[in-house]
């Protein structure tokens, strides 16, 4: 992060430069408190990863960065180095429950909610058992039990890989929606100015599994490999050829 | 992105590869790792207090959303070494020119997003291109600023009062060692600026506008069977 070459100015105050989604402010009317930041693992690498919870809307975000080498921002009458730009987009928690639910499954018992979403690395962790709408979608992962009116669950890998295929279905949708480049014939294809049509099926659903795999273990992505039965991929690509020569054939139709 | 334009499709440098949009996911865009700079936490990392920083909350003064001023920002494409106060009113926005080839774009593109392009200015002699990026729709742009940076000595205890009339709900969330951040402007637009050429539709920033798209669609609820 670029937070320590300005950190120590004593006369700058460090200037964050966020994309929110436009209804907070309408939400914020009616409270006083409720958005938070706080630290929770992040499920693909295991590391610790900032979320912003909306305890009004009950809802939870994922705060991305954009960094780019060699930017900084002019921000009214003052200058912020870095150039970061943050974005807080809507998480689906079941990639975090799921992470507990794994790590719970060792043990190889059903087991009530609160007894599976521990942490003493994130303690805030307990902040998703606040969101109403994670309980109700449990069951796309989970094996339940009700015992005297108590849930208890058990994390089920061939659920969760059903549920992550809809997952990856409905990303390649999105993907094709917004005209996503997503096959391994970028350049031939914008030769041609119509990549969409020479992009294939299965590029547009290994991109998504790629997309997906970084809110999910290393061993699960693989699992979810096999069975969308993507074949391994092919060799890489060699290095794109001299970029001006290129983009000039490319694009002086 | 779509090269709409091949005047301005030719300007610029950026590599090939780049067209794909969202390897801005994987590589210019990130999830931000828990060393997010609110510069205090990570002091007090360093004061070997990790209990109270794990357990921290950082709160966003939701009134602030509503009373944030609109702010104007440029995305400069260079790295200058300091955050701070700068006469940018004085030297750099009336320097600001729409060049001839910005009028040729905004009349072959009508309408669009990016229709006030082809600006000038120059920075440290150096020669600026710039386009106008809007935010996406649905989204708001905010500057946001932690409470106790910048105001003189860093107080060690940030809830003492700050705690807003009693409300209960805030005393639920709210806990000694929280920390507080809010909003000073508000934005819908910003300049993007690159170097001796403009930036065009390939730069990787318009490839990070897309993300909120896409993740619209990685995690919304899947249907039932």
């Amino acid at each position: 992060m670029a937070s320590d070459v300005d950190c120590g100015d004593p006369a700058g105050v460090r200037q964050h430069v966020f994309l929110l989604p436009d209804y907070f402010k309408d939400a914020s009317k009616k409270m006083k408190s409720g958005l938070m930041f706080v630290k929770l693992i992040n499920p693909c690498s295991g590391e610790g990863a900032l979320y912003l919870f909306n305890m009004c809307l009950q809802q939870l975000f994922e705060i991305k960065v954009f960094k780019e080498k060699h930017h900084s921002w002019f921000i009214n009458q003052s200058v912020q180095s870095g150039g970061l730009l943050h974005f807080a987009t809507p998480m689906d928690p079941l990639f975090l429950l799921l992470h507990y639910l794994i790590k719970a499954d060792k043990q190889g018992k059903f087991q009530p909610l609160d007894q599976v979403v521990v942490d003493d690395i994130f303690p805030n962790c307990i902040l998703l058992l606040k969101l109403p709408e994670l309980e109700k979608s449990l069951h796309h992962v989970t094996e339940e039990k009700e015992i005297d009116k108590k849930k208890y669950y058990k994390y089920s890998e061939e659920k969760t890989l059903k549920w992550l295929e809809k997952k990856v279905h409905q990303t390649v949708a999105a993907l094709k929606a917004n005209n996503v480049i997503v096959g391994a014939r970028v350049q031939s294809a914008l030769f041609s100015g119509d990549q969409a049509s020479n992009d294939k099926e299965e590029d547009y659903v290994r991109y998504a599994h790629g997309l997906i795999s970084d809110y999910i273990p290393k061993e699960l992505s693989d699992g979810l490999s096999k069975h969308l039965k993507l074949p391994e991929p092919s060799a890489p690509l060699p290095n794109p050829p001299s970029k001006m020569t290129t983009q000039r054939q490319k694009r002086g139709k | 992105m779509r090269l709409r334009d091949t005047a301005r499709a030719l300007q610029t440098t950026l590599p090939i590869r780049a067209c794909a949009v969202a390897p801005a996911s994987r590589h210019a865009l990130r999830a931000l790792p828990a060393s997010f700079g609110f510069c205090l936490e990570r002091r007090m990392m360093e004061s070997s207090d990790e209990t109270a920083v794990e357990r921290q909350r950082v709160h966003l003064r939701p009134d602030s959303l509503r009373d944030a001023a609109p702010v104007t920002l440029h995305l400069l494409p260079c790295e200058v070494l300091a955050s701070r106060p700068a006469p940018v009113e004085q030297f750099f926005t009336p320097a600001i020119r729409q060049g001839p080839d910005g009028e040729a774009l905004a009349a072959a593109a009508p309408g669009s997003l990016r229709a006030l392009t082809g600006l000038h200015v120059s920075f440290r002699g150096r020669s600026l291109r710039g386009e106008e990026v809007a935010v996406p729709p649905g989204l708001e742009g905010y500057v946001m600023v932690a409470e106790g940076e910048g105001d003189g000595p860093r107080r060690q205890d940030f809830s003492g009062g700050r705690k807003d009339g009693g409300a209960e709900e805030l005393e639920l969330l709210e806990r000694d060692f929280d920390r507080f951040i809010g909003a000073t402007g508000r934005f819908r637009r910003f300049t993007l600026w690159g170097l001796e050429t403009a930036p065009g539709p390939d730069a990787k920033v318009h490839g990070a506008l897309a993300w909120p798209r896409l993740a619209a669609a990685i995690h919304a609820q899947v249907p039932e069977d």
